[in-house]
């Protein structure tokens, strides 16, 4: 099977790079019979790219430890799904899973958007490129397949902080996502070269452009479920450079969502639009560079990937080629319309814009610094935490009050009466709600503010909700008649409110982190600590085994007002086996006002525990606001002729 | 140029200055040098004072832990020299003999006092396991 694997890539590689080649020489010399083959090589690299995969499952699931790689990062005594989980845990599978996933969606793309008889060449060249790169890198650098000399008899095993559910679903979650800028990079490039520059492009690849923001939010989402859930430090979020290289794409992937409204309504940032998506794309491979080569996670790491350069060279072509052909069609990208005015939906977007640019900039700096600041000073400086907070707390609260007041801005040019208005309800409610925050003890400046726009955008989506509603209803339809239609009939629009209440909850769990509390304690058997209400009594504990792993548990009562809540058995235990590894297993007790979460630090000879308890207000809110995104999105993602239609209607109105 | 778009002009300049401060403070306020052991022993007259934040290895059989004071001590490496660190606080799960850490903290010339540590796995293990931090 190895060597089927094998020759699948090669071939793949082939395939690939014909699939470059030929649509641009069928496109260039109007031959429609090359451009053609072409696209047939798009498909036949998927299949390849399949049995590759498939072959590297049946090595992984059969446990053949002949393969470097399996011997690598797997084990007997692994279950089925971790088994599964090797094929991205190290570099060669992880790269194999970003070139099978990207011939997938080539395949899809193509299937589904070949219609663009003039775009399609350009678009299929462009990801066959990139195909053709992935599959060069497997086949020459770091292959899945590679055999070695003796088969041991069982694999290394996977690092057991890997084994977590969070861990299971995160890197394909963030590769799909990653990959899933390639497509409408794809055909903004084919826009570029055809001189296609109205919005076909961007409405073709919309739900694609969806479905990779999508993936590349659940990306990080479950990136920080593990790091709470099993990390164990208390948080879901620490400026870790790997963790910036993932929140990047989504960033300028949220800002390009937001500015193709623009386009496609006025006409208007149309080299914008090209700019925000050449730049998710290379960030999306800079995040996959970051990821595989350490560049940044220490200081020589950079020297020994053996795919760090060659991903840098690569990166370097992307940027250069796109934005030298960018720069050849500044005068064809000229956009029709103009601002109309400083208070008005497009410049509520454009500041939407701004915001989330000025963000990945600010993260990128903050990222990269050690190696701009050895650039220019000779002396690797670095910035922490206090630097990203300091920039992206301002933002973010900036960003909830355009939430709240876009929606209520008219298109063109708002009128200031209209505007106070419709924000009397909002401004109210929200002035309420910062009361009852302040009633309910909560201090601390950024939450409080955080919280109160958190009430005022979700008050100013229902009232405009309610009011489209309340319109319809005027034609004599029920209310929640009304309601599903008016829904039905704009699902981007609705579909982004509901987005937009997800994230607010998503805020609201991040701005509860601000106030939380966090107590050290070293406690004998009997005594007791209190944080806040609730008072943990620590009633003993023990070591024991259990398999491979050496178990230290504590029990703790948990009281809350006197009154007996819980039991709590947070553990720190170590795994033996070929390699030690200690893994802390939190204990959290999860409501929807906080979570009590222990840690337990340490266990003395004499039977004392070191705890670390933390309370984490609203961070069930978080997950929960996870699951309003997929609603929104999912919403979203509904076809929308009618609204296509009335979108163009009422250009063509504007127009005349 | 229009009265609006002039307006617009203005709003975002505003916007990108005070964006320019924020960064710059939050700069100022948490920089520190990104040194690795032998660029610390190299110049520890002049970093006395300064926040550090340290690179190496934790040099194999030197980890001395009391785990109810919650105390942690440790050599760090490059491979040829070391310095002895101290530390106080929860520790990752990732940290062991061997393993690449990052602290931050300061250096009196003797010992490296951290508060914070950062620990990722040994080689086997690419840093996609983000955020292994203390």
């Amino acid at each position: 099977m190895s060597e089927i694997g094998a020759l699948a890539v090669v071939m793949a590689f082939v395939v690939s790079t014909y699939g470059t080649v030929m649509p641009l020489l069928g496109a260039g010399l109007r031959r429609g019979e090359l451009v053609h083959s072409g696209l047939r090589a798009v498909y036949a690299n998927a299949l390849l790219l399949g049995v590759a995969s498939t072959a590297f499952l049946y090595a992984l699931l059969t446990r053949d430890f002949g393969n470097a790689y399996v011997a690598g990062y797997s084990s007997r005594d692994l279950g089925f799904w971790y088994t599964l989980s090797v094929f991205w845990a190290g570099q060669a599978g992880s790269l194999l899973f970003w070139a099978a996933v990207l011939a997938a969606f080539s395949a899809l793309a193509v299937w589904r958007l070949g219609r663009l008889r003039e775009l399609i060449p350009y678009a299929a060249a462009t990801l066959m490129g990139t195909s053709a790169f992935f599959t060069m890198l497997l086949t020459f650098v770091s292959s899945p397949f590679a055999r070695l000399p003796v088969a041991p008899a069982d694999g290394a095993g996977l690092n057991p902080l890997l084994q977590n559910a969070g861990m299971f679903f995160h890197p394909p979650t963030q590769y799909l996502g990653f990959v899933g800028t390639a497509v409408p990079f794809a055909f903004a490039v084919a826009a570029l070269v055809t001189r296609h520059l109205d919005d076909e492009w961007i409405r073709a690849t919309r739900r694609w452009t969806l479905a990779a923001w999508f993936f590349l939010s659940w990306g990080l989402i479950f990136g920080m479920m593990w790091a709470y859930v099993e990390l164990g430090w208390g948080g879901f979020w620490a400026w870790d450079p790997v963790e910036n290289a993932a929140l990047l794409p989504w960033l300028t992937a949220t800002a390009f969502l937001h500015s193709v409204m623009i386009q496609e309504k006025r006409d208007l940032l149309k080299v914008w639009n090209v700019v925000l998506i050449i730049l998710t794309y290379v960030l999306a491979l800079f995040g996959t560079f970051l990821t595989r080569s350490g560049v940044l996670s220490s200081v020589h790491a950079f020297a020994t990937s053996s795919i760090g350069p060659l991903f840098f060279l690569f990166i370097l072509l992307v940027l250069g080629m796109s934005f030298g052909l960018l720069l050849t069609r500044l005068g064809a990208l000229r956009s029709q319309g103009e601002l109309d005015s400083l208070v008005s939906r497009e410049s509520g977007f454009l500041f939407n814009n701004l915001i989330f640019i000025g963000a990945a900039f600010a993260v990128f700096i903050g990222t990269v610094f050690p190696i701009l600041s050895e650039a220019v000073s000779g002396m690797k400086i670095s910035v922490g935490p206090p630097f990203f907070n300091q920039i992206n707390v301002p933002i973010g609260l900036t960003l909830l009050v355009l939430m709240g007041v876009c929606p209520l801005l008219a298109w063109r040019k708002a009128s200031p009466g209209h505007l106070l208005r419709s924000l009397a309800v909002p401004g109210v409610t929200a002035v309420a709600g910062a009361v009852a925050l302040l009633a309910a003890g909560i201090r601390q400046g950024t939450a409080l503010a955080a919280l109160t726009l958190c009430v005022f955008v979700t008050a100013a989506i229902i009232q405009d909700v309610h009011r489209g509603a309340m319109v319809r209803r005027g034609h004599g339809e029920t209310y929640a008649v009304a309601l599903g239609r008016l829904v039905a009939r704009n699902p981007r629009r609705y579909g982004g409110y509901v987005v937009h209440l997800g994230i607010i909850l998503l805020f609201a769990g991040m701005a509860g982190s601000a106030f939380g509390t966090e107590r050290d304690a070293v406690l004998a058997r009997g005594q007791t600590v209190t944080v806040n209400q609730y008072t943990l009594r620590y009633e003993g504990g023990g070591t024991y085994t259990r398999g491979e792993r050496i178990i230290t548990e504590a029990t703790l009562t948990v009281f809350e007002n006197g009154r007996l809540l819980t039991i709590m058995r947070p553990q720190r235990n170590v795994h033996t086996g070929r390699d030690e590894q200690a893994m802390t297993e939190v204990a959290i007790r999860t409501t929807p006002r906080e979570d009590l979460y222990v840690i337990l630090a340490g266990m003395g000879d004499d039977g004392r525990v070191n705890l670390r308890v933390i309370i984490n207000p609203l961070m069930m809110w978080m997950w929960i606001g996870a699951g309003v995104l997929t609603l929104g999105t999912l919403i979203a993602f509904w076809p929308q002729a009618a609204a296509a239609a009335q979108t163009r209607s009422r250009r063509l109105a504007e127009a005349a | 140029m229009s009265r609006t778009n002039r307006k617009i002009l203005a709003a975002v300049v505003v916007f990108v200055l005070a964006g320019a401060y924020l960064a710059y403070n939050g700069a100022r306020s948490s920089m520190a040098y990104y040194l690795t052991v032998g660029e610390l022993l190299d110049r520890a007259a002049g970093m006395r004072n300064a926040d550090v934040r340290l690179s190496g290895l934790v040099s194999a059989g030197s980890i001395a832990r009391d785990a109810i004071a919650g105390t942690l001590a440790f050599d760090v490496t490059d491979g040829t020299r070391r310095l002895p660190v101290r530390y106080q606080g929860v520790v990752p799960d990732a940290f062991k003999d061997g393993a690449e850490v990052v602290v931050e903290g300061r250096f009196d010339g003797q010992t490296f006092t951290a508060a914070r540590l950062f620990a990722k796995c040994p080689s086997k293990f690419e840093p996609e396991d983000e955020g292994e931090d203390a």
